[in-house]
C-alpha cells in the first residue's frame, strides 16, 4: 500500500484554509475574487426566492451607474453578515447591461462579494412586476421576503442598515 | 403559454402583495403615480426654460393633448432614450400634442443636470419643446414621479390617458417591438386611447431637492 505523501496529508488541510479565508473575506469585508454574476429572467428570481432554507431573503436591486445604490452597499453587505448565522440569504440583482457586467463583477469584489449574484435580463415589466407590482422601477429599490417567499417590507430609495435590521426583527416577531 | 404564465405570476404577485400588506418604506417624496383619468397637477407652475423663458405646462398645452416627460441629463437611462423623447416630443406639437421636459433633479450632487448641461443637451439634440427646471421638484412629487425617463401624456380633455416608459428596449431603438409612447401619442392625435395605458422600465430615481 503506497504511503501518504506529506503533500496528500496535507490536501485537506490547504483547502479548509482557502474556504476559511474566502469566508473570512467576505466576513470581514475584504476585496474578493469576482463573483459569479448570472443571467436571470424573471423565473430565475422567483425560483431563487422559492430556493429553501431561508429565514428570510433580502433582494437588492442596483447598478453600478446608480450612485445612491453604490453608497448604500456596504451597508447590505454589513447587515447581510451580521444575520447569516440567522438565516438571511441575500439576492442582489444588477440591472447593468451586458457592456457594463465586467464593472459590476469588480464593484462587488471590491466589496468583499464572494458568492454568486445576479444580473437582470429580459422584460423590464415583468421583473419589476414580479418584485412587487407597486415598484415604479427607480433604483435602488430592496424588498424584504420572509421564508416562504412572501413579500413583507420594501424600500424605494436607499436604505440604512438601521432600517434593514429593525425590519428583520420586525419579521422575526411575525406568526410563520 | 408564455404570456399566460407571466399574466399568471403577476397576478399572483400582486395578490400576494395586497395579502400580506408589505410594509412599505418610500423615500420621502414618493407617493402613489397620478392614476389615470387625472387632471394635469401643477398645470401653472411657471419653470425656466433651458431658453431663459418662464413656462407652464398649461402654456405648452396642445388642443390634442399635452406631454410631459420627466427626465434629465445624467441618468444612464434617460441618456439611453434621449434622442427618441426628443423625436417624440418635437413630433408631438405636429400632431396638436404640446409637450414639455422637465427635469426635477437636484443637480448639486449631479452636476451634469445643472441650467449649463441642460442648454447643452438641448442644443444636442435639437430639442423644439422647452426643456425645463423643476426647482422644487414640487411638480414631480405633484405627479408621483419617482424614475427617469418618466412620461405622463393628458388627452384633449387634460386627462390623464398615458403612464409609463418610452418603449420596451432602451438599449437598442432598432429592437423595440413595443413603442409605447410613440403609439400612446398617435393614438391620441387620432381622437382615441392609447390600448396600452400603463407601463414600467428600470431607471434613475429622481434625485429630489429638499422640501424647504
Amino acid at each position: 500500500m503506497r504511503q501518504p505523501t506529506l503533500l496528500t496529508r496535507l490536501r485537506p488541510w490547504f483547502a479548509g484554509l482557502l474556504a476559511g479565508a474566502a469566508g473570512l473575506v467576505y466576513a470581514t469585508g475584504g476585496q474578493a475574487a469576482e463573483p459569479a454574476l448570472v443571467d436571470a429572467d424573471v423565473r430565475a428570481i422567483q425560483n431563487e426566492l422559492r430556493r429553501p432554507h431561508a429565514k428570510a431573503i433580502l433582494v437588492n436591486v442596483w447598478a453600478t451607474w446608480c450612485e445612491p445604490c453604490r453608497t448604500e452597499m456596504p451597508a447590505i453587505l454589513a447587515f447581510h453578515r451580521a444575520h447569516l448565522a440567522e438565516g438571511l440569504r441575500l439576492v442582489l440583482i444588477s440591472a447593468d447591461d451586458e457592456t457594463e457586467r465586467a464593472q459590476a463583477a469588480g464593484f462587488l469584489a471590491a466589496q468583499g462579494v464572494d458568492f454568486p449574484t445576479f444580473i437582470k435580463r429580459g422584460d423590464d415589466m415583468r421583473f419589476i412586476d414580479a418584485l412587487d407590482p407597486r415598484w415604479s422601477g427607480a433604483l435602488p429599490a430592496s424588498f424584504l421576503f420572509d421564508g416562504r417567499g412572501r413579500l413583507r417590507e420594501r424600500w424605494y430609495g436607499e436604505v440604512t442598515r438601521a432600517e434593514l435590521d429593525r425590519a428583520l426583527q420586525r419579521l422575526s416577531k411575525r406568526k410563520p | 403559454m408564455k404570456i399566460t404564465i407571466a399574466v399568471a405570476g403577476m397576478l399572483a404577485a400582486a395578490l400576494a402583495t395586497l395579502a400580506t400588506g408589505a410594509a412599505a418604506h418610500a423615500a420621502p417624496e414618493a407617493k402613489n403615480a397620478l392614476p389615470l383619468g387625472s387632471s394635469i397637477p401643477s398645470a401653472t407652475v411657471k419653470m425656466k426654460s433651458v431658453d431663459g423663458k418662464a413656462v407652464s405646462i398649461r402654456d405648452v398645452a396642445g388642443k390634442r393633448g399635452t406631454l410631459v416627460v420627466f427626465t434629465c441629463n445624467h441618468c444612464p437611462y434617460a441618456k439611453a432614450w434621449e434622442k427618441r423623447i426628443a423625436e417624440l416630443a418635437n413630433g408631438a406639437a405636429k400632431q396638436g400634442i404640446g409637450a414639455i421636459l422637465v427635469n426635477p433633479n437636484d443637480p448639486t450632487n449631479y452636476p451634469d443636470d445643472g441650467f449649463d448641461e441642460m442648454q447643452k443637451r438641448a442644443l444636442a439634440l435639437h430639442l423644439e419643446v422647452p426643456y425645463v427646471v423643476d426647482d422644487t421638484s414640487n411638480v414631480a412629487r405633484a405627479f408621483g414621479a419617482t424614475v427617469t425617463p418618466e412620461a405622463f401624456l393628458f388627452g384633449a380633455n387634460g386627462k390623464l390617458v398615458y403612464h409609463g416608459t418610452i418603449d420596451d428596449n432602451r438599449a437598442d431603438p432598432d429592437q423595440v417591438t413595443a413603442p409605447y409612447l410613440r403609439d400612446a401619442l398617435a393614438a391620441v392625435a387620432g381622437g382615441r386611447a392609447p390600448a396600452t395605458k400603463e407601463t414600467k422600465s428600470l431607471g434613475c430615481g429622481i434625485k429630489f431637492r429638499p422640501r424647504p
